[in-house]
């Protein structure tokens, strides 16, 4: 038989069964509602803002800040380097490329958690890595790291290590400026070490 | 399950060894194909020898059924396989420039190395170009960046654009290939050329 016939009596019905099935029953990366509870639960979307102060004084290459409130509170205030993705507009094909990557860590910040934490669950439910929000928000920005309260005389000396710290990433990051005063959620104290995902690497390829 | 490396399966690494071998295979069966010989390379611009076509899309008939069915036993998740995302003005004009490339040169660039491994002179001088071309390109980049990133349009799908599950799309492409494989036999009868 000729190799041309052989091959088409050999594809052709593979091609039939691949036609006829339904198409991927694969489970894809989209999280169950229990999946997502859970990450949500254990808060590992959480940067703690010393984290941040600290990236962003070492003007970290790494760290994007990404602003998710509207265009009029990012123009009156925003964090250094910040760019502005409002919420209403996440899924807009223009900034794709900026929150499906595996280059560097976006952080969400709006002046609660709550909006960012929004912009980390629509974005972790479609698969993207490396996004997390900034814990305690904006209110907190203002209230800890760019206006540190001194901790009282019996306080660890971690306490006063922190204090110091803020104290100079505040001088180092303008602290003293407007305050954001319209708050979305509760400010959360808990310095979390910065979290680092493992990035999937997609293996590039090519003829 | 799959991809292997994505999901942290296999390690980089391990990757690494594993695309080392897969590539060894390959540039034996390009060579066993007879795709060192820029002859019967050129022979596809003629019609006196479409091996090159027929290799190419039975390699990707081939690929294409294994990851559709591999997704159909879940072996593989396809939305974690690299798509190489799709850049039209810069497709356009590099198509052009390996194609022009393809039919002075007479080896296209994995085939080159093919040959430069058997000894072919050719094939050497091929490869020196290429590198010529790489470093020219890199180190002129922010020249051509802009027509390079023109028009981008993410990783799209034919079947998505036509509205048509994969499957389908798989069992068109099946018929069309093979179609064009007859067309191709057809024209190797129609000029033939006894020696090269």
């Amino acid at each position: 038989m000729k190799p041309l016939k052989l091959l088409a009596l050999f594809i052709i019905p593979l091609g039939i069964i691949i036609a006829a099935v339904p198409a991927d029953k694969t489970k894809h990366f989209r999280l169950t509602a229990d999946e997502l509870l859970q990450e949500a639960g254990a808060g590992v979307q959480f940067v703690s803002p010393d984290a941040v102060a600290d990236m962003l004084v070492k003007k970290d290459p790494s760290l994007q800040l990404i602003d998710v409130r509207t265009p009029e509170e990012f123009d009156a205030y925003s964090l250094p380097g910040a760019i502005n993705v409002p919420l209403s507009n996440l899924l807009s094909d223009q900034f794709t490329d900026i929150l499906n990557q595996d280059a560097k860590m976006n952080v969400f910040y709006s002046n609660g958690s709550v909006t960012a934490n929004q912009a980390w669950m629509i974005t972790r439910q479609l698969g993207y890595q490396n996004n997390y929000v900034l814990q305690g928000g904006l209110n907190y920005w203002f209230g800890n790291i760019l206006s540190p309260q001194a901790p009282a005389q019996t306080s660890s000396d971690e306490e006063f290590a922190k204090y110091d710290f803020r104290k100079s990433a505040a001088a180092a990051l303008g602290g003293g400026s407007v305050v954001a005063t319209e708050g979305s959620g509760p400010a959360v104290k808990a310095a979390k070490p910065p979290v680092t995902a493992k990035a999937k690497k997609k293996p590039s390829g090519g003829c | 399950m799959g991809p292997l490396a994505p999901n942290g399966i296999i390690s980089e690494n391990t990757n690494f060894l594993l695309a080392f071998f897969i590539g060894i295979a390959f540039g034996w069966v390009l060579e066993s194909s007879g795709f060192s010989s820029s002859r019967k390379l050129a022979g596809i611009f003629y019609g006196y020898d479409t091996v090159v076509l027929k290799v190419f899309f039975t390699g990707a008939i081939t690929v294409m059924l294994g990851l559709l069915f591999m997704s159909l036993f879940g072996w593989i998740d396809l939305d974690l396989v690299y798509v190489n995302p799709t850049y039209v003005t810069s497709a356009i004009v590099g198509g052009m420039i390996m194609g022009a490339g393809f039919i002075m040169g007479g080896f296209c660039p994995g085939t080159s190395f093919c040959g430069a491994a058997i000894g072919k002179i050719d094939g050497m001088v091929f490869i020196v170009g290429l590198f010529i071309g790489i470093y020219g390109f890199a180190f002129t980049y922010p020249w051509w960046e802009k027509l390079y990133m023109a028009k981008y349009l993410g990783e799209p799908k034919i079947s998505k654009v036509l509205g048509m599950s994969d499957g389908l799309f798989a069992l068109l492409l099946i018929l069309v290939a093979l179609g064009m494989f007859a067309v191709a036999e057809w024209a190797e009868r129609k000029f033939p050329r006894e020696e090269y």
